[in-house]
């Protein structure tokens, strides 16, 4: 379970890697490695065309992952292998419109089938009640977004709506790492907190152990995505780039 | 569902802009049931942009087609096109929103200027995302905005059109929503967009429908009009929607070698930009190049209204390559002396294969913008 992954952990970080980047093989390998670094989850991006809530590094990791040759059907054929390799949970992360054609149901089922436990959907439906009822009949989590703006009464929608963890977006804007984060972030997760028995995990921005530390000083969890993949693009060898970077961000 | 126009629409976004979408939608509610707004949105129609524009009847087209063809003349607004008329329309929402800071995206440049112009018109800042291939066909579009005072952000994702510019646009939106209102340029997007947008642009529809009772003492046979995101086809299809009157869209079919605009045509169902509707994608979802001679009609999506009136069958959706458009931009400079942008010389082009099936019937064609913006590419493909 994803969230008794993240309670289970003192020190709960889940990177986020792109699929595919810079082949599907290397993402296993990264996975691995990630997970023997003591990763508490891994967030698996499916690269799109177009991600609208993703900054610079994100989209042009997209981009190569795509020009590299990612497809749904290699995702598929990899994501068994991947998920039997490790003991922590596989999220994925996409975008709806991929999901959406090969059919939504057809798709999560496929996910679940092959051993994925959450998903995360930056662009899901703003009535998003079918899709949990979905998710929960196929037993996946469906993992939320709190953003820094969402008001009471949408949180309570969000959180009502969401398995697994709540993700908390520290920021408003796009992915990508930031030097300092705001201050409200305790707050908001203080409140998210109070509303919900499920596991709180900030993401969008983190970058540091420092920023880590702080995080994890009121959340259960901590988010790291640009940060590790503009490490792993740069690299020659994005495995041992993927696994140093994750010891860095500090340990248990 | 809220937002909905059967299957398609919806609002899929970052949940940053939810309450956004919220705030939004409330000011829409209340503003178009508030005479006074609609009243100072007519003021400005009249008296800014020099409405109602002319139908005017196309003699010499007409006679070479065998048709009976009137021109909605939506290239004699203040800055050459339709975009003007949802530009004010949201201007005067986000000022009641007391929003500090204007942004867009642009493709053809029409609706940069537009907005731009209304900036300059309130003193509001603003920025408009453009694509860099987009910025090198429709370089004067790119120095108008500029000299009106806006920011022009050069996006070099993806393909570097207007698609990008819009996700760019989105991701903006993102990062200042607060202080921010997108105005955004077609009837695409999240709800309440596309519902907004064609309000506005409804004004197009209405005039259209008076003057050709008053001019023919009869309703059209066909309204045609070109389909980008589809804001000047749904503002004059709108007014006829109740009408036995055949409703035409023309999408772009680029080169005809599989890379084209043309969403109805040969998109699937599918989300881009915040809503669900015909969208050219591949078989992983992804989002695939799109190409036009119109920068207006280089986008792989169209707003859901369309998609809709597509599957009820209530508007049929039809195609026109560069070639057409090409010829039908010189013509419609032969023989009416009005030279037509790109994206609506689609809708004049459409005219030849129309005529091959109809004879003195009554058409109406949305001349959406001028084509003085197009000059350049058009000299660059022949005389
Ligand atoms: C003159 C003109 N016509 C048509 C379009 C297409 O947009 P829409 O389908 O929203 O009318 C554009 C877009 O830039 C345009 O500039």
């Amino acid at each position: 379970m994803i969230s008794d992954a993240i309670r289970n952990k003192n020190r709960a970080v889940i990177p986020y890697i792109t699929a595919g980047l810079p082949d599907l093989e290397t993402t296993g390998e990264i996975i691995r490695a990630l997970s023997d670094a003591g990763a508490a989850a891994i967030e698996i991006g499916l690269p799109f065309s177009d991600p609208m809530a993703d900054g610079p590094v994100l989209q042009k990791a997209s981009h190569m992952a795509l020009q590299a040759g990612f497809t749904m059907e290699g995702l598929m054929e990899n994501l068994e292998g991947w998920t039997s390799s490790t003991d922590i949970p596989l999220i994925i992360m996409s975008y709806i419109n991929p999901i959406m054609r090969g059919g939504m149901k057809e798709t999560l089922e496929s996910f679940r089938g092959e051993g994925v436990q959450g998903v995360i959907i930056p662009d899901l439906p703003a009535d998003a009640r079918d899709l949990f009822n979905l998710c929960r009949g196929i037993g996946i989590d469906l993992i939320r977004l709190v953003a820094p703006t969402t008001t009471v009464s949408r949180k309570k929608e969000v959180i009502s709506g969401c398995r697994g963890f709540v993700y908390a977006v520290s920021v408003k804007g796009v992915t990508g790492a930031r030097t300092a984060l705001p201050e409200e972030v305790s707050s908001q997760v203080k409140a998210i907190k109070a509303m919900t028995d499920l596991p709180v995990c900030v993401g969008f921005g983190v970058s540091t152990a420092r920023q880590v530390d702080d995080m994890l000083a009121f959340a259960d969890g901590v988010i790291v995505g640009s940060h590790i993949m503009a490490v792993i693009m740069d690299a020659p060898d994005p495995v041992k780039a993927a696994y140093d970077c994750f010891r860095e961000l500090g340990m248990e | 569902m809220k937002g909905y126009f059967g299957e398609f629409g919806g609002q899929y976004v970052p949940e940053t802009l939810i309450p956004a979408l919220d705030e939004l939608e409330q000011a829409v509610s209340d503003s178009f049931r508030d005479e006074i707004f609609w009243d100072e949105f007519s003021s400005y129609m009249r008296d800014y942009v020099g409405r109602p524009t002319p139908l005017t009847c196309a003699k010499r087209l007409s006679a070479h087609y065998g048709l009976d063809v009137w021109l909605k003349r939506e290239d004699l607004n203040h800055t050459g096109s339709h975009k003007i008329n949802n530009a004010i329309g949201q201007i005067l929402l986000a000022r009641r929103m007391k929003k500090e800071r204007i942004i867009a995206e642009t493709g053809a440049g029409q609706h940069g200027v537009a907005t731009a112009t209304v900036c300059a018109l309130f003193g509001m800042p603003c920025a408009v995302y453009m694509g860099t291939e987009d910025i090198r066909r429709q370089h004067i579009n790119v120095e108008r905005m500029r000299l009106l005072g806006a920011e022009v952000i050069p996006v070099e994702s993806g393909t570097a059109t207007l698609k990008d510019a819009t996700s760019e646009a989105i991701r903006d939106w993102v990062t200042n929503v607060d202080s921010t209102y997108y105005l955004l340029g077609s009837a695409v997007g999240s709800h309440p967009y596309p519902h907004m947008v064609k309000m506005f642009q409804k004004i197009i529809g209405e005039e259209a429908h008076s003057q050709i009772l008053e001019k023919t003492g009869k309703l059209p046979d066909a309204v045609i009009a070109s389909v980008g995101g589809g804001s000047n086809a749904i503002g004059v299809f709108s007014a006829f929607i109740d009408d036995p009157v055949e409703l035409i869209g023309v999408e772009a079919y680029g080169r005809g070698n599989g890379k084209n605009g043309a969403s109805i045509n040969f998109g699937i169902p599918g989300v881009l930009h915040g809503a669900r509707s015909h969208l050219l994608q591949d078989t992983s979802g992804q989002v695939l190049d799109t190409h036009s001679i119109a920068a207006g009609l280089d986008y792989p999506g169209v707003g859901p209204e369309h998609s809709y009136l597509s599957t009820i069958k209530r508007a049929s959706y039809r195609l026109v390559d560069d070639s057409q458009a090409l010829a039908a931009f010189r013509l419609l400079n032969r023989l009416e002396g009005i030279a037509p942008a790109l994206e609506s010389s689609h809708a004049i082009g459409y005219l030849e294969q129309y005529a091959k099936e109809h004879e003195k019937t009554t058409v109406i064609v949305n001349l959406s913008g001028r084509g003085d913006k197009d000059i350049h590419t058009v000299l660059e493909e022949g005389l």
